[in-house]
């Protein structure tokens, strides 16, 4: 499947660099259970010449260590802190994987970044753009990156 | 007297993390001034003495392409010196940003030896 190389290594250069988590990412697969629950889901859409959607879903306890990873202290509760450091990992996905789809830099434009979060969800993009999911895992804890994009 | 830098950016997460990159990097401010978008960061640039601008180029209310293109249209801070930090480094968008008066970017995700790189020899 088209990106899911530059969905690992963006993924992973991310987490490295800062966020000093270490995450394995998994065997690519096509989400069919477009249900999302008890997660934090970080968004940024895509426009221009490539449209679509670049998405992260963590589990509610894996949104929590991320986010104290992240900002460098305990975080306990899903609160405003934890959808912007996950709307903010969104964001530099969809930038490192925006060069991937355009090395122009010029043909496709981001989206501001926004986190949504609940017991049960859907995220409804476009329905005929191929969804890309990538599975990662660190320590107990495991998210998706996907992306879905449409020429 | 000590330095001052102004971090510009719509996420509180992200100045948290530019403002601790900096002190990995073993740059020493006396004050770490903050602000959510270009508007803002005008504001700020009015009332206090600031050394350096780090800023995001993606905002709400005010971009930091607009917002260096108000600052270089006023005389009083027009030469204060502004790095871009942001996941959007198109050749475009850099090339825009410097022509109106950036000193430089730096890609989103960044590492404090980048920083100190890139900000150390404006200081």
């Amino acid at each position: 499947m088209k990106y899911v190389q530059d969905i690992s290594a963006s993924t992973q250069e991310i987490f490295s660099t800062m966020i000093m988590l270490d995450v394995a990412p998994g065997e690519a697969f096509r989400r069919t259970d477009s249900h999302l629950k008890n997660s934090v889901s970080g968004i940024v859409g895509l426009a221009g010449e490539t449209k679509g959607m670049l998405s992260i879903h963590l589990p509610l306890e894996t949104a929590l260590a991320v986010t104290t990873a992240f900002l460098g202290m305990e975080v306990e509760e899903i609160d405003e802190d934890v959808c912007d450091a996950i709307g903010e990992l969104a964001n530099m996905l969809g930038g490192c994987l925006k060069a991937a789809i355009d090395p122009s830099g010029s043909k496709v434009q981001l989206s501001m970044p926004s986190a949504i979060h609940g017991e049960e969800y859907t995220i409804d993009c476009l329905a005929d753009a191929d969804l890309i999911s990538v599975p990662f895992t660190f320590a107990e804890h495991s998210f998706i990156v996907e992306l879905q994009v449409s020429s | 007297m000590g330095k001052t830098v102004l971090i510009v950016d719509d996420s509180n997460t992200m100045r948290k993390i530019v403002a601790r990159s900096l002190r990995q990097a073993g740059i020493d401010f006396d004050a770490i001034l903050e602000a959510g978008d270009g508007l803002e960061a005008l504001e700020v640039l009015g009332a206090n003495q600031v050394d350096v601008v780090l800023s995001d180029i993606n905002m709400p209310n005010m971009t930091g392409l607009e917002f260096l293109k108000a600052k270089s249209e006023d005389d009083a801070i027009k030469d204060i010196p502004v790095i871009m930090i942001s996941t959007e480094t198109g050749a475009d968008i850099i090339d825009e940003a410097k022509s109106y008066g950036a000193k430089g970017a730096i890609k989103k995700p960044f590492t404090p030896d980048l920083i100190n790189d890139t900000l150390g020899p404006l200081l």
